[in-house]
């Protein structure tokens, strides 16, 4: 599923009364997702994104503009027809009800539109195939066992989950309790009867249906005389349900949580719950709000990956809403970063990442962040504090001050005393492993401190150092609006 | 899905009504609005049933009747010219429903019960929420326990004591009796307990440190910080002392002098004109009396009716 | 310094020590102890010792004594007050429960003139039973608006005119009560609604959830420990009723003469205010009151246990 947003506004209205102005939200958005992306949306808190999405999902109305899936507008279509699944930020699982419930509950709303099938005929024909390898059966049994004793409840369990069966399937299967037979004979003679007793009850069904003029193909689909086969629309029954209830519980592994109340679960399987409540019903978007902020820090490392792997094996357009840069950058296939309401800039991570549109960008994406400088244009380069850092510049910005902004990791140790570069004052140094930060300090640095990461075997001590500048991490800003400058 | 139980030729449609995008637009939009309709519909009906009584109150308390003009008709308004303010008049004229009096009484035993809750209430929340000593726990639990049992238990016996103690006759006796079993409630101190609890200790080891003693302490930080309780507290008291019916009258069989206004009014409501098959209950006037009863907590609810559904409508939450 | 502040704290809480003591705690004691006194005296507190028979004859097991007045007064609390009192107490309790939960979410789904609703509903709590019990004998009067808008000849109350049938007089007043206990019922279901997150609505919204199952399976089971509340406390107040009745009916109904409109505390207050001051039965039915209350209470915890949502 395609999602396009145009011209999408949100102005949440004001109280003139109480001389409260109107705020923009989201001002004015345009955004084309693609089919199967992961899409994250990016900002600092209060930048519009949430309200985007929640406009995507219907749960709020736009002001303006078009929501477009694939070739539907769904502007202003109810957020209950959108078809769309949605998790949000404390995951809003219903507390009464335990995780089986919880993930059921979309699926008992839907219907389904589907061939007619003689379930029976299924189930009876399938019995007899599983029956052929009487052995396994047995073992799958015996092996739910707890100190010898087999419960029924559990044996059934681990039927379902070996076959991918219905409990009701399972449960008679269990009851023929044909592992209760020990010697091989009367095992096998037992075993054939009950074949033979499937069979024929097949025969009659099929025999009902005839003098209905009704056929039964191969694949169990009901046919009618004209070969064609009987459409109908239902609700789901509770095998239907079951089977993708567990389905889902186990794309998101919680398969053994599913009796629990989400007061007993830990935060990371409340939100893979509310991941599966938000799958189960094969949504034509997901839609995440800062799907990890409750989260502690190493599971929601775990927790993106999962994520990732999700939504790749689902295949399902998904947007997710976050204000951590490293968390989009991380997974996403494309991103979004959005600003006072506005997208600033949107594109693949990397791209973006190597070539930020603006000064907010260049600042929002990245660990540490990127350095900016007071600088000025000269007809020879680019100065900062009377060193020139690059010969490169914009005969436009001639003897006008600009931003200078350099990644981190754009800074070369300037062992050879070249006539370009910059010179910077140590204040600590933190060993990383692999590499080294240095915190140093510089007159002309808007901001705190300066954090740049060198090769770790370089050795240096807590003095001023000249560093070079590589020109592809290096972007220049104009002062005023903050636009990036190209520079050649 | 890689693997999914459901067939391939199975699709999950969400159940509505609309064939195409546009059709099920528009019957969102029509369905939301005639649900709007139909609610603020509904909520009009029930506030005329919730109304209703007190404007036919108020209405028939103006219109005419004697004995000639029994019939006081239904008439859902009446011309400004045919009201009958004289009513007013003539209801504090009948005999036997002495309404100053009776309002002297009332304003009498509401205004002292009402302080002296107000003292034992904050006095008690002081002692549960800000002092340490033994027992404590155990007399709070106590309250509470009190609070399980229905009042009705405690009238015949309290009727005795207050018979014993000959509290039945002359005016202050009456006003104590009156009053006296309803001046402790357990459910104002819980409430004033739980707002005394948010204040932080800190406050009271300050004011410790600035040399105040627990007296000043809590007549100026904590009384000053739960005022808005404690005006809940006052309001509810009020009320709840101006509605009082069944004890006051079980009080007063000795010395009606001193009834509650509710028991006078219902004695009223006896009250008829005319003898035999003429006799006619004096619809009017008794109306009247009801508006005198009525309004002046109608004003109450109106000025303070912030205070008063806060406090009622904690109980239900904390449940 | 701990002793000092164990002697502060007994001395701030001594008013309502001693109030609830002389007031509440000895008179359970003593309502108790006089239930099961022969004979009693109020006046004079003389007895001729223990016995069951208070609560014998006020359940109808014990002939009523010949030597003293108020037989059929005593007589009637098993003839009328116990069933009345159950009657009115399983008719207005659910009624009005049911009837406000769906005030109360109508009323929580809207935004504009929410306040100016909550208020015009709340309003009867504040009033006057004995006064609104005469304002309702005014509308339902045989020429009243009731039965002018209804085309109705119906004489609904005991009057001083007109005769009328149990039946009526139960209508009105079960109206009456259902009318005058739900505000508060309003109140509490509106503070319970708006406790419950917003997600839950908009996760069952774009689940597709139909509006009625929204109800059931939301609304529902978060309100229960409201929904708890206001049942045992609404139970325990309809078994009590007593006022609402002096209000509307007076004396008719009530009286010697017919005694069909009892319950069991207007019973108890009847015995201390008129009659032969029996108080040995007042007592025991105030036990018996009691009794009934706390297993209803109960049975309803035990039902919560399993529906409530803490």
């Amino acid at each position: 599923m395609e999602i396009l947003i145009k011209n999408l506004s949100k102005i949440f209205k004001g109280d003139p009364k109480k001389s409260i102005e109107d705020t923009i939200a989201v001002d004015n958005v345009t955004i084309d997702m693609k089919d199967n992306e992961l899409v994250g949306i990016l900002g600092p808190s209060g930048c519009g994104k949430s309200t985007t999405l929640y406009m995507i999902a219907g749960l709020k109305e736009p002001s303006n503009g078009e929501i477009w899936f694939d070739n539907e507008e769904v502007t202003n279509l109810a957020s209950e027809k959108r078809g769309i699944g949605f998790v949000f930020q404390n995951y809003a699982l219903y507390p009464h009800m335990n995780v089986y419930k919880n993930i059921s509950f979309p699926l008992t709303n839907l219907k389904v539109e589907a061939y007619k099938k003689e379930n029976k005929i299924e189930s009876l024909v399938l019995e007899n195939k599983l029956l052929e390898n009487i052995k396994e059966l047995n073992e799958v049994i015996i092996s739910s066992s707890i100190k010898n004793k087999i419960s029924k409840e559990r044996a059934i369990l681990f039927l379902i989950d070996k076959y991918i069966i219905s409990p009701s399937f399972a449960k008679r299967l269990y009851s023929y309790k044909l592992f209760l037979i020990e010697d091989n004979t009367l095992l096998n003679n037992r075993v054939k009867e009950i074949k033979e007793d499937n069979l024929k009850e097949i025969e009659n069904i099929k025999e009902k249906y005839l003098r209905k003029d009704i056929k039964i193909d191969e694949e169990f689909y009901l046919v009618d005389r004209n070969n064609e086969r009987i459409k109908e629309r239902r609700r789901l029954s509770k095998d239907e349900i079951d089977l993708m209830v567990r389905e889902v519980a186990r794309l998101v592994q919680i398969e053994d949580q599913l009796d629990k109340k989400p007061k007993e679960l830990s935060g990371g399987q409340q939100q893979r719950v509310a991941i599966a409540r938000a799958l189960v019903k094969k949504p034509r978007v997901l839609l995440l709000d800062e799907p990890l902020s409750n989260l502690d820090a190493r599971l929601r490392i775990k927790t993106r990956e999962e994520i990732k792997r999700i939504q790749k094996e689902t295949g399902i357009t998904t947007v997710f809403v976050t204000h951590d840069q490293e968390e989009a950058m991380s997974i996403c296939d494309e991103i979004v970063v959005m600003n006072q309401g506005k997208v600033m800039q949107s594109g693949k991570p990397i791209d973006i990442y190597k070539n930020p549109n603006n000064l907010f960008v260049a600042k929002f994406l990245g660990t540490p962040p990127i350095n900016v400088f007071k600088g000025l244009i000269k007809e020879d380069g680019i100065y900062v504090d009377n060193e020139k850092v690059s010969s490169l510049k914009n005969n436009d910005y001639i003897n006008k001050e600009v931003y200078v902004g350099i990644r981190p990791e754009g800074f070369i140790l300037n062992e050879n005393d070249e006539d370009l570069g910059i010179s910077l004052r140590v204040k600590e140094i933190t060993l990383n492993g692999k590499d080294t930060t240095l915190t140093l300090e510089h007159d002309s640095f808007l901001g705190e401190e300066i954090k740049i990461v060198v090769d770790s075997d370089l050795a240096l001590s807590i003095a001023t150092y000249r560093f070079k500048v590589k020109e592809n991490k290096m972007f220049v800003f104009d002062k005023e609006s903050e636009e990036r400058i190209s520079i050649e | 899905m890689k693997t999914s139980v459901l067939d391939k030729n199975t699709r999950l449609v969400i159940v509505t009504k609309g064939k195409n995008l546009n059709e099920r637009k528009k019957l969102d939009i029509v369905l939301r609005i005639i649900g709007l309709i139909f609610v603020y519909v509904f909520l009009i009906c029930f506030a005329f049933f919730c109304l209703l009584p007190f404007y036919w109150m108020i209405l028939t308390s103006l219109k005419f009747q004697d004995a000639q003009h029994y019939q006081i008709g239904n008439d859902f308004f009446i011309p400004f010219d045919e009201i009958a303010w004289s009513n007013y008049v003539k209801v504090f004229q009948v005999n036997g429903f002495d309404i100053p009096n009776l309002l002297i009484n009332t304003l009498t035993v509401v205004i002292l019960s009402t302080i002296g809750t107000f003292f034992i209430t904050v006095f008690a929340s002081f002692a549960f929420t800000r002092l340490q000593f033994k027992g404590r726990d155990a007399i709070f639990f106590i309250f509470l326990a009190t609070m399980m049992v229905p009042t009705e238990l405690f009238v015949t016996s309290n009727f005795i004591t207050m018979y014993r103690l000959n509290l039945l006759d002359g005016r202050w006796q009456v006003y104590f009796a009156t009053m006296a079993p309803f001046l402790v409630n357990v459910f104002y101190i819980y409430l004033l307990n739980e707002n005394f609890k948010q204040i932080p200790n800190e406050l009271y080891l300050a004011s410790k440190v600035d040399g105040k003693n627990d007296w000043q302490y809590l007549w100026k930080v904590m009384v000053p910080i739960a005022s808005p309780t404690l005006i809940t507290i006052i309001i509810l008291k009020v009320i709840s002392g101006w509605n009082a019916y069944a004890w006051p009258k079980t009080i007063v069989l000795n010395d009606p002098a001193y009834a509650q206004i509710t028991v006078g009014l219902r004695d009223f409501a006896e009250f008829y004109i005319g003898n035999g098959a003429e006799r006619r209950e004096l619809v009017t006037l008794q109306m009247a009396g009801t508006v005198i009863v009525t309004v002046p907590l109608l004003i109450l609810f109106i000025i303070f009716r912030k205070f008063i559904m806060r406090g009622v409508g904690r109980a239900g939450i904390k449940g | 310094m701990e002793n000092k502040n164990n002697y502060k704290g007994w001395l701030y809480l001594l008013p309502a020590i001693i109030l609830i003591v002389v007031f509440t705690i000895y008179p359970i004691i003593n309502t108790f102890y006089i239930s099961f006194l022969k004979d009693y005296n109020y006046a004079t507190g003389a007895s001729t010792g223990f016995t069951l028979d208070n609560y014998g004859v006020i359940l109808g097991f014990t002939e009523f004594p010949s030597n003293i007045t108020g037989k059929g007064q005593v007589e009637a609390f098993l003839r009328y007050a116990l069933p009345n009192t159950m009657l009115i107490t399983f008719i207005t309790v659910p009624i009005s429960i049911i009837f406000s939960l769906i005030v109360a979410v109508a009323l929580n789904s809207i935004k504009a003139l929410q306040k100016f609703f909550q208020t015009v509903f709340f309003t009867p709590y504040v009033t006057n039973i004995i006064a609104i019990g005469m304002v309702f004998g005014v509308l339902f009067s045989q020429n009243g608006l009731i039965n002018d808008i209804f085309n109705l000849d119906i004489s609904w109350l005991p009057s001083a005119g007109g005769e009328t049938t149990y039946f009526h007089a139960m209508v009105v007043l079960c109206i009456e009560l259902i009318w005058y206990e739900m505000p508060f019922k309003i109140l509490v279901f509106i503070g319970g609604l708006q406790n419950i997150d917003k997600q839950y609505y908009e996760a069952a919204r774009v689940d597709s959830t139909p509006t009625i199952k929204k109800f059931w399976k939301i609304t529902v089971p978060l309100l229960s420990p409201q929904i708890l509340y206001i049942s045992i406390t609404s139970f325990i107040d309809g078994f009590k009723e007593y006022q609402a009745i002096a209000g509307l009916f007076n004396a008719r109904g009530t009286s010697p003469l017919s005694y069909n409109l009892y319950t069991v505390v207007y019973f108890i207050y009847d015995q201390i205010q008129t009659g032969g001051r029996n108080i040995n039965y007042a007592c025991a039915a105030a036990i018996v009151l009691f009794l009934i209350i706390l297993l209803f209470t109960f049975l309803q915890y035990l039902v919560s246990k399993k529906r409530v949502v803490y």
